[in-house]
């Protein structure tokens, strides 16, 4: 065993961590914070294009397609840097849909997109989830009709959150009706641009957008097939085993800020931090955040080693965003009354990021599979539990 | 980072569980926390011919030279098969303390008997008070021409019982503003003149005792290493030791997962096993999330302590998780596990109990955030 990182690990989290010190601009970490974290934003694309030029944002890709050939290790350990530091840390192009076409795409299609994402050009926006089918990802209906040279698409896709912000939508779509339903979803790129689709926002409690994509006889070429026809099902779950994974660092940096607000404030007479129930608090969200970091790590020793982690990437996820929401409530509880003071107001701690983060945490448990969906997993496929 | 043990220790682990799954069957577990010993010499030798008893300590002193992490992986065994007996009190609570506290002739005198099962030492340090707090020992100890002499009550001294020493924790020099200032670690005869022991009737029934010590006389070289150095002795000592618990307590987790597995794929209710239901499986999923979170904080407080580096705040941040969420574990399971597991027949209630027994041993998850608290300079 060993719980440490390799001196090169350490001394790559410095460099990562001076860059960001000083190309991570005002503007870019307002914007990331409006957009909720996720990548597109004029001002993110600016600053991660700097950061992928180091390969950081693609680092255990091969070099041919411009990655560093780097360690699972290594790769987390950056995420969780920039989730720490609040820059964009939700990618689809460069840790879901690029992961996928390294994986099963043709060459054409890897040299078209693969260089263009690790450089950070082009973001990509998950094409998955309809209105009657979430949970139940295989009761997806979006339409796309073989037409020989092209696919016609039909059908309505929601919470589709990057669509706003993306170049590319990362659609599974139904190319067969006649087969089982895991039998018939492929999955297609299409250009956001394409004539036929409307974005219809939808604005969370947490105040970022998400999105309602309808497709209205969208036109695609045959090319934007990824891998095999009718496989589609196939590669976005074996996707989800290496690519869910949740970096604790985000909420590690609120923690850390409460952690200092509690330092600093003094209430009757004495500091927040020197008071035995929120101490017990404070320590029980430190020792909570550092079991997250050990299952995070974990699925990347997993990966290095070539196994793949399955239960335990929904573990993590199901931990980790637990985690969130009691660091959020913590917050709440240590602020008392001023906690639900929103930015702006004079008397707001932390420029109001606990009411913020205390709104945005709710869907933590729920987006990527609820943390109910993960229980499941883990019960099926980590002990074998019986189905029926 | 690199989540695996290595060759040697997975042959260790797989060595340890198969002996104890042979020689400690729970038919065993049960005989013992009705016998007035509570071990069986013969058990106890074979484990000190493997070489367990020694495994802490270096080769000159009889030992084999392992790693505490070592250690963890044989007490995640032992905990696992709800061991009973004096082996963590001699080897890690008894063992640790010499090996830290002794001088090289305690070491010499000690140590090799300790590795050969052929002394068993126990360490009484906790008083009435329940508390961990060192400030609260009033056992004092007087120096009289070539002899201390020793007064107070010990409680919670495990296996003090059948120990040939105890090492007994007492105060040489008021209490100051320093934690475990004044307090000295001395080597009594378990059966020396004045020392009375009584077996306290526990929850797990594992043989904690009381010792009053009524104007007990030791030998001036007794004193175990320096006056009035105890409290940074134990200071070393007793987070190692909560480590070691911590592994004990993964093991019993591992097994009561399984047992309640076990129980959720074969009970069958409105027609199809239990474990198919939503709710069986997510108290299950839990469960293992416990014991994988478990294991994980566990063996990166052992590795830090193996590795001698800074350990002090993995080992009280394992010690505060491993602490709830091993009750926890076991409520799931006896959920899971409906009347059947609240019956004396089934294993389950040795897990229960060892349960809040560990979480109550060397301070619960209040106590050690506590700890962690200080620790952050909060």
């Amino acid at each position: 065993m060993d719980f440490g990182f390799k001196k090169e690990e350490e001394d790559l989290v410095r460099e990562v961590r001076a860059f960001i010190k000083k190309e991570a601009t005002p503007e870019m970490l307002a914007e990331t914070r409006q957009l909720g974290q996720i990548y597109g934003g004029p001002e993110g694309r600016k600053f991660i294009q700097k950061f992928a030029a180091k390969g950081w944002l693609t680092p255990n890709w091969p070099k041919e397609f411009g990655g560093m050939g780097a360690s699972e290790m290594v790769t987390y350990i950056i995420r969780d840097e920039m989730a720490y530091a609040r820059v964009p840390s939700v990618f689809v192009a460069a840790h879901m849909a690029g992961p996928t076409i390294l994986r099963v795409g043709n060459e054409e299609l890897k040299k078209e997109y693969l260089p263009r994402i690790a450089r950070g050009e082009v973001e990509f926006a998950l094409g998955y989830t309809e209105p009657q089918a979430g949970s139940d990802l295989v009761a997806l209906k979006i339409r796309a009709e073989d037409k020989g040279d092209f696919f016609l698409i039909n059908g309505q896709k929601t919470f589709n959150t990057h669509c706003h912000v993306a170049d590319y939508h990362w659609l599974a779509a139904r190319t067969d009706f006649e087969v089982p339903k895991h039998k018939g979803v492929s999955m297609i790129i299409v250009d956001l641009k394409s004539p036929g689709i409307t974005i219809r926002p939808l604005i969370t409690m947490a105040g970022w957008r998400t999105n309602e994509v309808y497709y209205d006889d969208v036109v695609v070429p045959k090319k934007s097939l990824v891998g095999e026809k009718n496989k589609g099902f196939y590669y976005l779950m074996a996707a989800l085993d290496f690519e869910r994974m949740v970096p604790p660092g985000l909420y590690w940096r609120l923690f850390d800020e409460i952690v200092q607000y509690a330092k600093e404030t003094v209430v009757d007479g004495k500091r927040l931090s020197q008071k035995p129930l929120i101490r017990q608090k404070l320590s029980q969200m430190t020792v909570e955040l550092e079991v997250t970091r050990l299952l995070y790590y974990q699925l990347a020793h997993m990966l290095d080693k070539g196994t793949i982690p399955n239960y335990q990437s929904s573990m993590e996820k199901m931990f980790a965003t637990e985690v969130a929401q009691r660091v959020a409530n913590t917050g709440m509880e240590v602020m008392g009354l001023c906690g639900q003071l929103k930015e702006g107001s004079r008397w707001a701690p932390l420029a109001g990021r606990v009411e913020h983060f205390y709104r945005w945490s709710v869907v933590e448990t729920v987006y990527a599979g609820t943390s109910e969906i993960q229980r499941n997993i883990i019960a099926l496929r980590g002990l074998g539990l019986p189905r029926e | 980072m690199n989540y695996d043990l290595n060759q040697d220790q997975q042959i260790l682990k797989d060595a340890a569980h198969n002996f104890l799954q042979k020689e400690c069957p729970t038919t065993f577990v049960r005989q013992m926390l009705e016998d007035e010993k509570g071990y069986t010499p013969t058990l106890w030798k074979k484990m000190a011919e493997l070489g367990w008893m020694g495994i802490l300590f270096p080769e000159e002193h009889g030992g084999y030279g392992g790693s505490f992490m070592d250690m963890a992986v044989l007490l995640y065994e032992t905990g696992y098969v709800c061991l009973p007996g004096p082996f963590f009190a001699s080897v890690v609570m008894g063992g640790l303390t010499v090996l830290e506290g002794g001088n090289e002739k305690q070491k010499k005198d000690l140590l090799p008997g300790i590795a050969g099962g052929e002394r068993i030492v126990t360490l009484a340090w906790t008083e009435e008070s329940g508390s961990y707090s060192l400030d609260h020992i009033s056992t004092g100890a007087e120096l009289q021409g070539d002899s201390y002499i020793l007064n107070g009550t010990k409680l919670f001294v495990p296996y003090a019982h059948i120990a040939d020493t105890m090492i007994c924790v007492a105060r040489t020099a008021p209490a100051s503003s320093k934690p475990g200032e004044g307090l000295s670690l001395f080597l009594v005869d378990g059966k020396s003149k004045g020392v009375s022991v009584q077996v306290l009737k526990t929850l797990a029934g594992d043989k904690q005792c009381g010792v009053i010590l009524n104007q007990v006389r030791i030998p001036k070289e007794n004193l175990l290493g320096n006056l009035n150095q105890g409290g940074i002795v134990l200071h070393k000592i007793l987070l190692p030791a909560a480590v070691a618990k911590c592994a004990e307590m993964s093991g019993g987790g591992q097994r009561v997962l399984e047992l309640t597995l076990d129980h959720a794929k074969q009970r069958v209710q409105f027609g199809k096993p239990i474990g198919a239901f939503q709710a069986i499986q997510h108290f299950c999923a839990n469960i293992l999330t416990y014991l994988d979170t478990s294991r994980f904080m566990t063996y990166q407080a052992a590795w830090k302590i193996s590795e001698g580096r800074n350990y002090e705040k993995e080992a009280v941040m394992a010690k505060a998780w491993v602490s709830d969420s091993y009750r926890r574990l076991v409520a799931l399971a006896h959920q899971v596990l409906g009347g059947m597991g609240f019956m004396e027949e089934h294993d389950l209630h040795l897990y229960f109990k060892q349960a809040k027994a560990a979480e109550l041993a060397f301070g619960d998850a209040d106590f050690h955030r506590e700890l962690l608290a200080q620790q952050m300079g909060w």
